[in-house]
């Protein structure tokens, strides 16, 4: 039996490579995933191990919630005359100091920061190497990072200007420095100046933000870091050098984990499309084979060796498969890489790791896949009668079953049953969520396979309709098409799936957008927003005032605060210029200016019983507690995302951190748009990290944005609908090859070659476009879902991208006529004598 | 659409000038290489099919008769000689001019697997007209299904159909486009001899109430009965023919072949 199974793979190596392809890209995806990952931990392993250095201990402030206040200069020589700490050195950084080329344009990145640091220069406690010139010692000098300054042009001795929060100043640059052993800088700007320098530009002044301790030699760690811990004030803590590793690894590894999920996410839509390409070849194959198999019952096979033969095919196809998804994986892995250098944000050099861990579970998940997807054609294998090897071929498929049909129903009815409970169920965790969600999903569109082929025949015929004005071709086509419900079904479940993915997407992030302009139109009333990817220059905003043109401008920040044993989100910014920017929707009091004083949202309000005029206990991150009078409710929550809203003149005294995550303004009276548009212009030369746009450009600027995420997750699960598409060609091929004979006497009474390709590549469009119409279907439906459980002031209206589904639905069935390319080819080629005499 | 019609336009050749010959083969000869040996099917074959007759080609198994008639029927080339439909030479004919030439001029029906299964009766029975894109002539439509006797049968599908009414239909098929000559290779060999006699008499009755012209491969004795000639082949050679024959002359011939 054995035997004769080799055979039977041997026979058709072609057509199961083809229906392996998906397999193998799932696994390849799969498998680039872990070795990406594992590379990219062990990178990042040692790249915190050069962070972390010689450093055997960091103090730095610490709080129960939000942003702690700086640590105070005096620490450091306190903590130096502790017996066994052989240096202690206080350490200052700011992540938005922008060094300016030569030709005088800001640096910028595509998003890390543009860190600014003190120089430390205790080789022990410094994670950098001057590699030319010197160290940054006094006054306005400084050192950049190797790359940044070989990519812009920076020289050793000349001056250039550096943006600071405290404005824009003119330094020498001193050294050109390494960061570790190789410079992985992630695509961050990293820049050094003297202590004093820093302090006085990063707001420091008098202050560090850590302090970080190395050891004599021979000193008992534990001790030492005992007794610097006696010393050290409250919200102060001292971090040792295994917590110091632990905590960069966790930090990185949370990033790689989320880039390995992502990746996993599209293997497991590959595999899962996988799977009925699979069933449907296996089924096709041994439909084919009928006659063989009735023969070898006939002859005294049982069952059960029937089917045990075709899952020891289904086994050796799967490792295969799983064995060209290793070698796709490794080289997937250089392609992602490849892609990321592209984009400007290369992945640190790692080493290849291929651990067994991933090559078992390429394996079992290769292997897995194919022995699912053969379960059901084999248990039909196995009932075929021995009295079938007599019979002539019966080529009569079943249109469906009621059984089917309704175990179909009851699946999806499950799946969206638990889709919506995904939705809108009270669940611990997102995790849980996705996975219900998830599951639910899956249900969902197995059930729908399964109840589709009860659609097929009507749909089909429909679809049909226009077709059939194209003559005898395109009716044959149509009749083709329709003529095994359940085979189209299946193929068309492949695509379905893929579609549905896409038009979720774009269903959500239509509404996003949409929602988007809403609420620009509805409660935004500034002229101009910046919203960058790096914290706004406090200059920036002083400028802007200067210029006299603007007459509201509040930056936002944000922190946390406690009431009571509550944390909460909150902003602060200047109210009074609020009331003027957005429309907040205040229920009562009024957005003032004036110290201590705190609007709060509606929700918050009600659940705690605060009414306007109420003193309200506000504990800050500082540890202080202090009464605040509460100013106003306001009941929007889409702008204003934290339930809390204070005044500036509250924040610099109270929180450690004094950033501006974005800013909004107003044209002065007597200011035309034109003068304003020109100071803005001139100011974004200067401050190019953060433009600021009128609302159509900023709406169409987040639109974008917004669009290009839509883009990457699309152009993955295009992946899902090119393996569709490749089952498609798989299946028309396969059922060219099933129906020889047919061609064969089509062409003997005198139908074209072309009437022939047209025929095939019909029917492909049309099982290609039910395919499309039950995954858009499916996709609206999911979208919906999705819209309505997101939270409110995430998304307020439902939308469909109307012509971008239209568009999708074209595309999917021209890709469909493309899928029959070959399988047609191959029917108008089929020579007329051999067709008819085909056994 | 537009590519049928560019088709249909483009005419092969002249009209046929009204022949007694219906088609014809001159010193034709087919090869087939497999391997190293080579296999003479036809050695040489000359012969003529009178127009508005029925010809048998008779021949034991192996003898060459399937592909006289594939290569008459421009199914396939020959190796050299030549062959004529309605006094077209096929060996000019592009390949589109012969898909053409078998849909308008050549009637097919063969041993078994002669319907479309998607296709009723009556789509089958126009298929060759649909795939022209022309209209089919109602009249003659009606004729033949009158004559096919299926008139109840036309939106059956062929799996609803007995062997022998399926064969009915493939002739029916054959007949509606009104071709210069039938071909049929073993039309009966699939069939019990009562459903034989069936087609076997239809056949004959085409012949001779509508004047078609039929060419039958068969090796049944009393099939070749209801032909007007009968030729022998063997061994790719025609090494005689029959008028009129009957059974009993078949098989004394046959005998005498040494067959
Ligand atoms: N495609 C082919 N390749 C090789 N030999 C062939 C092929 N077709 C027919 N033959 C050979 O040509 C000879 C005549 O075959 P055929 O015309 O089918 O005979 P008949 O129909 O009289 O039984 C036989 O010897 C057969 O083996
Ligand atoms: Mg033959």
């Amino acid at each position: 039996m054995l035997k004769l199974t080799l055979r039977t793979v041997n026979a058709n190596k072609i057509r199961l490579a083809l229906t392996t392809f998906a397999v193998v890209l799932g696994v390849s995806f799969v498998v680039s995933s872990l070795v990406l990952g594992d590379g990219l931990r062990s990178s990042f392993g040692s790249l915190s191990e050069e962070i972390v250095g010689g450093t055997d201990l960091v103090i730095e402030p610490s709080s129960e919630f939000g942003t702690p206040q700086p640590l105070e200069e005096n620490l450091e020589t306190t903590v130096e005359g502790i017996d066994g700490v052989a240096n202690a050195v206080g350490f200052v950084e700011n992540d938005n100091i922008q060094p300016v080329t030569a030709d005088g344009t800001p640096l910028t990145t595509f998003g890390p920061p543009l860190i600014g640091m003190s120089w430390v220069d205790d080789p022990a406690l410094s994670s950098f190497t001057i590699v030319e010139g010197r160290a940054p010692a006094s006054g306005y000098e400084f050192a950049l990072d190797q790359d940044a300054a070989r990519d812009n042009g920076f020289e050793v001795g000349s001056t250039y200007g550096i943006v600071t929060p405290n404005g824009e100043v003119d330094m020498e640059l001193v050294g050109i420095s390494r960061f570790g052993e190789s410079n992985s800088t992630l695509g961050a700007i990293l820049s050094q100046y003297p202590m004093e320098t820093a302090q006085e530009l990063f707001n420091r002044t008098g202050q560090y933000d850590s302090i970080l301790v190395s050891y004599e030699s021979g000193a008992d760690p534990t001790a030492v870091q005992a007794a610097v811990s006696s010393v050290l004030p409250a919200q102060t803590e001292a971090i040792d050098q295994a917590q110091l590793l632990d905590n960069a690894k966790a930090d990185f590894n949370e990033g790689i984990n989320i880039f390995n999920n992502i990746l996993l996410g599209f293997a497991g839509v590959a595999l899962f499309v996988s799977i009925f390409i699979i069933a449907n070849t296996f089924a096709i194959v041994l439909g084919q084979r009928t006659k063989e198999l009735a023969l070898l019952r006939a002859i005294g096979a049982s069952p059960k060796q029937v089917r045990r033969s075709t899952m020891t095919e289904a086994f050796i196809v799967g490792v295969v498969a799983s064995g060209l998804g290793i070698l796709g994986g490794l080289g997937l892995n250089y392609g992602l890489r490849a892609m990321f250098d592209a984009l400007g944000a290369s992945l640190p050099d790692s080493p290849l790791i291929l651990a067994p861990r991933t090559l078992i579970v390429a394996v079992v998940v290769g292997v897995g896949v194919t022995m699912v997807s053969a379960l059901g054609p084999a248990r039909k294998a196995a009932k075929v009668a021995p009295i079938a090897a007599m019979q002539d071929s019966v080529d009569a498929p079943k249109a469906s079953d009621l059984r089917r049909n309704l175990t179909g129903a009851a699946v999806m009815a499950a799946g969206v049953l638990l889709g919506a409970f995904g939705l809108f169920g009270q669940i611990e965790g997102s995790g849980a969520r996705i996975a219900i969600l998830g599951s639910g999903s899956v249900l969902t569109f197995v059930g729908l396979a399964f109840a589709s082929p009860a659609v097929a025949a009507p749909v089909i015929s429909a679809l049909g309709l226009p077709v059939r004005v194209l003559g005898t071709a395109g009716s044959l086509s149509t009749q083709n098409a329709g003529r095994n419900p359940r085979r189209t079904a299946s193929t068309a479940a492949s695509l379905m799936v893929g579609l549905a993915l896409v038009t979720t997407a774009l269903v959500v992030g239509e509404s996003i957008k949409q929602s988007i302009s809403e609420t620009l139109a509805s409660e935004v009333k500034a002229d101009y927003i910046s919203a960058p990817e790096v914290p706004i220059n406090p200059m920036l905003l002083e400028d802007l005032e200067a210029s006299g043109h603007f007459d509201a401008i509040a930056p936002y920040r944000y922190d946390q605060i406690r009431i009571g044993d509550d944390v909460d989100g909150v902003i602060g910014t200047d109210l009074e210029a609020t009331d003027d920017l957005f429309d907040l929707g205040l229920a009562a009091g009024a957005l003032t200016a004036g110290s201590d004083v705190v609007a709060i949202h509606e929700d918050e309000a009600t659940e705690h019983g605060y009414v306007v005029g109420d003193s309200i206990p506000v504990t800050f991150p500082s540890g202080t507690t202090e009464s605040m009078t509460v100013s106003a409710i306001f009941t929007s929550s889409t702008i204003m995302d934290e339930s809390y809203l204070i005044n500036m003149s509250d924040w610099d005294s109270r929180f450690g951190e004094v950033v501006n995550w974005w800013a909004a303004v107003s044209v002065a009276d007597g200011t035309s748009i034109d003068v304003a548009d020109a100071t803005l212009a001139e100011l974004a030369q200067r401050y190019p990290q953060a433009p600021f746009e009128n609302q159509t450009d900023f709406r169409e600027t987040i639109q974008g944005q917004i669009d290009s995420l839509l883009v990457a997750i699309n152009a993955m699960l295009v992946l899902a609908i090119i393996i569709a598409l490749v089952g498609i060609a798989n299946t028309l091929a396969l059922s060219v090859f099933e129906r020889t004979r047919e061609i064969g006497l089509l062409r003997a009474v005198g139908m074209s070659r072309r009437q022939t390709r047209r025929m095939i590549r019909w029917e492909a469009a049309q099982v290609a476009l039910f395919g499309s119409i039950l995954g858009i279907g499916l996709g609206l439906i999911f979208g919906w879902g999705v819209v309505t459980a997101l939270p409110e002031s995430f998304v307020s209206t439902l939308a469909f991208p109307v012509s971008r589904i239209a568009i999708l639905v074209v595309v999917c069935g021209l890709a469909g006529l493309l899928a029959a390319a070959f399988p047609a080819r191959r029917a108008s080629k089929l020579d007329v004598l051999d067709a008819i005499s085909h056994a | 659409m537009s590519l049928l019609t560019i088709e249909t336009t483009e005419t092969p050749s002249a009209p046929a000038p009204a022949s007694p010959v219906a088609a014809s083969a001159r010193n034709a000869v087919k090869t087939y290489r497999t391997g190293n040996s080579e296999v003479r099917a036809l050695d040489g074959v000359t012969v003529d099919f009178t127009a508005g007759a029925f010809t048998a080609i008779m021949g034991p198994s192996g003898s060459g008769k399937s592909t006289l008639m594939h290569c008459v029927a421009g199914l396939d080339q020959l190796t050299s000689g030549s062959v004529a439909v309605g006094g077209v030479e096929l060996s000019d004919l592009s390949e589109k001019q012969l898909t053409r030439l078998r849909r308008d001029e050549v009637g097919f029906v063969f041993q078994a697997f002669n319907l479309i299964p998607t296709l009723t009766v009556e789509e089958n029975i126009t298929l060759p007209t649909a795939l022209a894109n022309a209209k089919p002539d109602v009249a003659w439509l009606d004729t033949v299904i009158a004559a096919v006797g299926l008139g109840d049968r036309l939106k059956h599908r062929p799996d609803e159909l007995s062997g022998g009414q399926r064969q009915r239909v493939a002739v029916a098929r054959a007949l509606a486009s009104q071709p210069k000559v039938i071909f049929a290779d073993e039309p009966t060999g699939n069939l019990d001899s009562r459903t034989g006699a069936e087609i076997l008499n239809f056949m004959r009755r085409a012949v001779d109430e509508m004047g078609q012209t039929i060419v039958m491969v068969t090796h049944d004795p009393i099939a070749a009965a209801y032909a007007d000639r009968a030729v022998f082949l063997a061994d790719g050679r025609i090494v005689d023919e029959l008028h009129a024959p009957t059974a009993d002359s078949v098989i004394n011939h046959m005998i005498a072949m040494g067959d």
